[in-house]
C-alpha cells in the first residue's frame, strides 16, 4: 500500500517537472477602440494564463468586470448592457502553439508564436488564429500578442445610438509575464 | 412681456444647470479605488476563496460587484509599471484572493510576506483565485 502511494507521488512528481508549466496571475490585456467620435480602452491586469512549453498548450482566463475605464459610465455600459458580465462573468482562449520546434524556451531571444484555439467571448465560442511573440529575457518568459476582435462575431449588439462611437473592430493587445512553476 | 423673458431665461437655465450635470454623469472618472467606500462584506479571505470553490454560482451572485473588505496572510506582493498585486493566501491552501491596487492607491514599503493584511476591493469574480481590484489597504 504504501509503496503504491510512494509510486503515485513520484509519478506526479516527474510528471510535474516534465511538464514545464509557466504560469502568469497578474497578465495585463487591454482592447482600443478608435472612431472619430471617440477613443475608448480599457486595461485588464489581472488574467490568468498557463503556458505549457512541453506540449504548446496556452490558456487565458479573464474576468470581464476586471477591465478597467477611465470613464466610470463606459465601465457599467461595458458590462452591463454590451457583455452582460453578470451573465458571463469570464472571457477564456484555450489553444496551442503550432511551431513548438521553433521556440527554445531554454535560450533567451523573441520568437514568433504562431497560436490557434477556441476563443470564448459573451458565451459565444470561435476558432482563431494568430501570430504573436514569446520574449525570454533573462529566462522570463513573456507572452505577446496583438489582433482584431469584431464584438458582432460574438453576439454583441451595440444600439445605433452609439454606433458611431464604438469601433466596429477592437484592437486587443496581450502582455503576459509568466513565472516557473 | 416682461414675465415671459424671465420665464424663457429660468427654463434656459435651468435647461444648462440639468446639461451640465448630465455631462458630469457621464464622463465621471472611474475612482482609482474603494478607499472612500464602505465595505458591504466583511470575510477572511480563506472563507470568501471556500465560498467560490464550493458554489461560484452562488458567491458570485453574492460578491460580485459587492465592496469586500477580506483579511489574511501576504503571500506575495508584485508590480508592474502602474498596478501592485498584493496576493492573500494561507500557506497549507492552494489557492487564495488576488487583490489589485492601482499603484497611486497604495504605498507598500511596510509591506511584507507572512503580515496580516486588511484589504477591501471589488470582487470581479473567480479564476484560480478569487479576484479583487480597485483596492484600497484598510487600517
Amino acid at each position: 500500500m504504501k509503496s503504491k502511494v510512494l509510486l503515485v507521488a513520484f509519478l506526479a512528481v516527474v510528471q510535474l517537472a516534465n511538464a514545464q508549466k509557466y504560469i502568469a496571475k497578474t497578465g495585463h490585456v487591454w482592447f482600443y477602440s478608435h472612431t472619430p467620435m471617440e477613443e475608448i480602452e480599457a486595461h485588464n491586469r489581472q488574467v490568468v494564463s498557463i503556458l505549457d512549453a512541453s506540449t504548446g498548450d496556452i490558456v487565458f482566463n479573464l474576468l470581464n468586470k476586471s477591465f478597467e475605464f477611465k470613464v466610470a459610465l463606459m465601465q457599467e455600459h461595458f458590462n452591463e448592457n454590451y457583455m452582460q458580465s453578470t451573465k458571463f462573468p469570464k472571457s477564456t482562449f484555450k489553444g496551442k502553439i503550432t511551431n513548438l520546434d521553433k521556440i527554445d524556451f531554454k535560450k533567451d531571444g523573441t520568437y514568433t508564436a504562431e497560436v490557434t484555439g477556441d476563443m470564448t467571448i459573451h458565451g459565444v465560442t470561435k476558432n482563431i488564429t494568430t501570430i504573436g511573440t514569446i520574449e525570454i529575457v533573462n529566462g522570463v518568459i513573456t507572452a505577446k500578442a496583438k489582433f482584431k476582435v469584431i464584438p458582432k462575431d460574438y453576439g454583441i449588439q451595440i444600439p445605433q445610438l452609439v454606433e458611431n462611437k464604438i469601433a466596429k473592430e477592437m484592437e486587443v493587445t496581450v502582455d503576459i509575464p509568466y513565472s516557473a512553476n | 412681456m416682461k414675465k415671459i423673458i424671465w420665464f424663457a431665461l429660468a427654463v434656459v437655465l435651468i435647461g444648462i444647470i440639468i446639461g451640465i450635470f448630465m455631462w458630469l454623469y457621464a464622463f465621471r472618472k472611474a475612482d482609482i479605488s474603494v478607499a472612500s467606500k464602505k465595505a458591504d462584506i466583511e470575510i477572511k479571505a480563506a472563507d470568501l476563496l471556500k465560498n467560490f470553490t464550493d458554489n461560484e454560482d452562488t458567491a458570485n451572485k453574492t460578491y460580485l460587484d459587492k465592496v469586500v473588505l477580506v483579511s489574511g496572510i501576504i503571500d506575495k506582493i508584485s508590480e508592474d509599471s502602474t498596478s501592485v498585486s498584493i496576493y492573500i493566501k494561507n500557506p497549507e491552501d492552494m489557492a487564495g484572493v488576488m487583490c489589485g491596487f492601482n499603484k497611486a492607491a497604495i504605498d507598500k514599503s511596510t509591506l511584507k510576506k507572512g503580515d496580516e493584511i486588511r484589504i477591501k476591493g471589488i470582487c470581479t469574480g473567480y479564476l484560480m483565485d478569487v479576484v479583487l481590484n480597485k483596492c484600497a489597504l484598510e487600517k
